[in-house]
């Protein structure tokens, strides 16, 4: 055994409870509201990627095949994501707006039978809504459909407040019956627009 | 059927004037609710007709809820009369209504109503001036987020600005505003934000300002990229700055990254460093300190 060796362990005191230094735990709870808020950054970049089996995205491509749409999807290495980094509706006319209101009108079913009072439940809704919603907002940019893509950031906070586990069950049935106005309002608007359209064709 | 519709009409705007009440009572729950569901019809109606009932709504006031979707209404009104009206209310209303209203100027994107928003923020408090960075979030105005910052007169806003920048992942815009006004803490939490890994590598070995430096340096424990662990174990061993190294020990255990640290206990020769480093790894709860432990007892360290 090396001499030094019991010294060290001595001067370690691990006959006690090791407690972290006091400037450690301080940097540490910097460090997680730090990583919390990369976290909603890293998730804004890994959006790209989604699953296949996604609860929308059947409805979603269904629509645009119906309408004769061409998409373009880059598929990634694992064949259980898409990256629609190439997500453009090539005939714009008002068909982009028709697979934005598929789109919101599946959040709008989500957010209407999301359980309140189970916190993790929520949660995991509330962040595949998350996902979803950044993939449309970037398809939106790509469409150059700016006033969507500026809507859709925007639900963006009040999602991110919902999703989170700490939130009373009356704050988070008042934050969603928010975003369930405020679809609503958006779903008309499309839903009118296109029919202006069509009407006037 | 035109007089149909224009009486839905009447009765849809005197719901909101609150001057029809609910019929099974008076209390201003039930007349919130009608007022909701006027709203909500509302959205149906077209927009010369919907705009004087839903400013006669925000002007009367009612519940945070109520104005709220009163507001997201006339944001979403494609007319100049509407965006005229979300300017006014950003320049002239009160507390909440205010900042719902520039929120609202983001969402609507009208260019006159945006460009607006420069006067807003110049003039306007912190919650103000929030809601003037969260609208430009919203619309994507990376150029307008940078103005505010080059021309910031304190760190607050100098700091809200460039974590703007950094949601809005504007690397670029970042990189000229740090060569411009130099490097601050605020560009660490700015690259922790952007998952920018190159940046903050080059933060931390950037000594021109130690505290900078030093938070650079735990904050690659955070972001976790793909040369953190190289990185940290590198300016641990070429530095001979005691705050530089604790800040790599921290990054090192912020990252979970035991064994380095192991790496690191094994080839220091001085026993305080190693019950430092040893330390480290038993707050982590690795068993890498148990194997150390049985090594260290079994006479093999």
């Amino acid at each position: 055994m090396n001499d030094h060796s019991p010294h060290e362990f001595d001067a370690l005191g691990l006959d006690r409870e090791v407690k972290a230094p006091r400037h450690m735990k301080q940097r540490w709870h910097d460090s997680i509201d730090l990583a919390a808020q990369r976290e909603f950054n890293d998730q804004k970049q890994t959006a790209r990627a989604f699953s296949m089996s996604s609860f929308f995205w059947g409805s979603a491509v269904t629509a645009a095949l119906a309408l004769g749409i061409a998409i373009g999807v880059f598929v990634a290495d694992d064949p259980e994501y898409i990256e629609p980094t190439e997500y453009v509706v090539q005939d714009r006319g008002n068909s982009f707006d028709r697979v934005m209101q598929v789109h919101l009108r599946d959040t709008q079913n989500d957010i209407a039978s999301m359980p309140i009072d189970t916190a993790e439940d929520r949660t995991t809704l509330v962040l595949r809504i998350i996902q979803q919603n950044r993939l449309f907002e970037q398809a939106a940019e790509r469409n150059e459909a700016d006033n969507l893509a500026r809507v859709l950031r925007a639900f963006e906070p009040i999602l991110l407040q919902l999703a989170a586990s700490d939130i009373a069950p009356e704050d988070a049935e008042a934050l969603r019956d928010q975003l369930a106005f405020q679809l609503k309002v958006m779903l008309t608007k499309l839903e009118r627009s296109t029919s202006k359209e069509t009407t006037s064709t | 059927m035109h007089t149909r519709i224009k009486l839905i009409f009447v009765v849809l705007a005197a719901i909101l004037a609150g001057t029809v009440q609910a019929q099974d009572g008076n209390s201003a729950r039930d007349k919130e609710e009608l007022q909701m569901i006027a709203l909500e019809a509302l959205i149906h109606v077209p927009e010369e007709r919907a705009l004087p009932a839903v400013l006669k709504l925000l002007e009367s006031g009612g519940s945070d809820d109520l104005m709220e979707s009163a507001m997201f209404v006339l944001g979403q009104m494609d007319s100049p009369e509407a965006a005229a009206a979300l300017l006014d209310f950003a320049r002239n209303g009160n507390g909440d209504a205010r900042e719902e209203a520039i929120q609202m100027i983001g969402i609507n994107g009208d260019a006159t109503a945006m460009a607006a928003l420069a006067d807003i923020y110049a003039d306007g408090d912190e919650d103000t001036r929030e809601a003037v960075l969260e609208a430009y979030l919203i619309a994507d105005d990376v150029d307008a987020v940078f103005a505010i910052a080059m021309a910031a007169t304190n760190d607050d806003d100098y700091e809200e600005a460039v974590e703007t920048l950094a949601v809005m992942d504007a690397r670029e815009e970042l990189k000229k505003l740090r060569e411009a006004k130099g490097p601050s803490e605020a560009f660490v939490d700015a690259a922790i934000i952007s998952d920018d890994h190159e940046e903050l590598e080059r933060l931390a070995r950037d000594s021109s300002n130690p505290d900078v430096q030093t938070e650079a340096i735990e904050a690659l424990g955070i972001v976790d990229g793909p040369n953190a662990e190289a990185v940290l174990l590198e300016i641990y061993k070429s530095s001979t700055n005691d705050d530089v190294r604790e800040a790599a020990i921290d990054g090192l255990f912020i990252g979970d990254y035991g064994e380095a640290i192991l790496e690191l206990y094994r080839s220091s020769t001085n026993a305080r460093e190693k019950g430092e480093l040893l330390e480290a790894l038993v707050v982590m709860d690795s068993d890498l300190a148990m194997d150390i432990i049985d090594d260290a007892l079994a006479g093999d360290q």
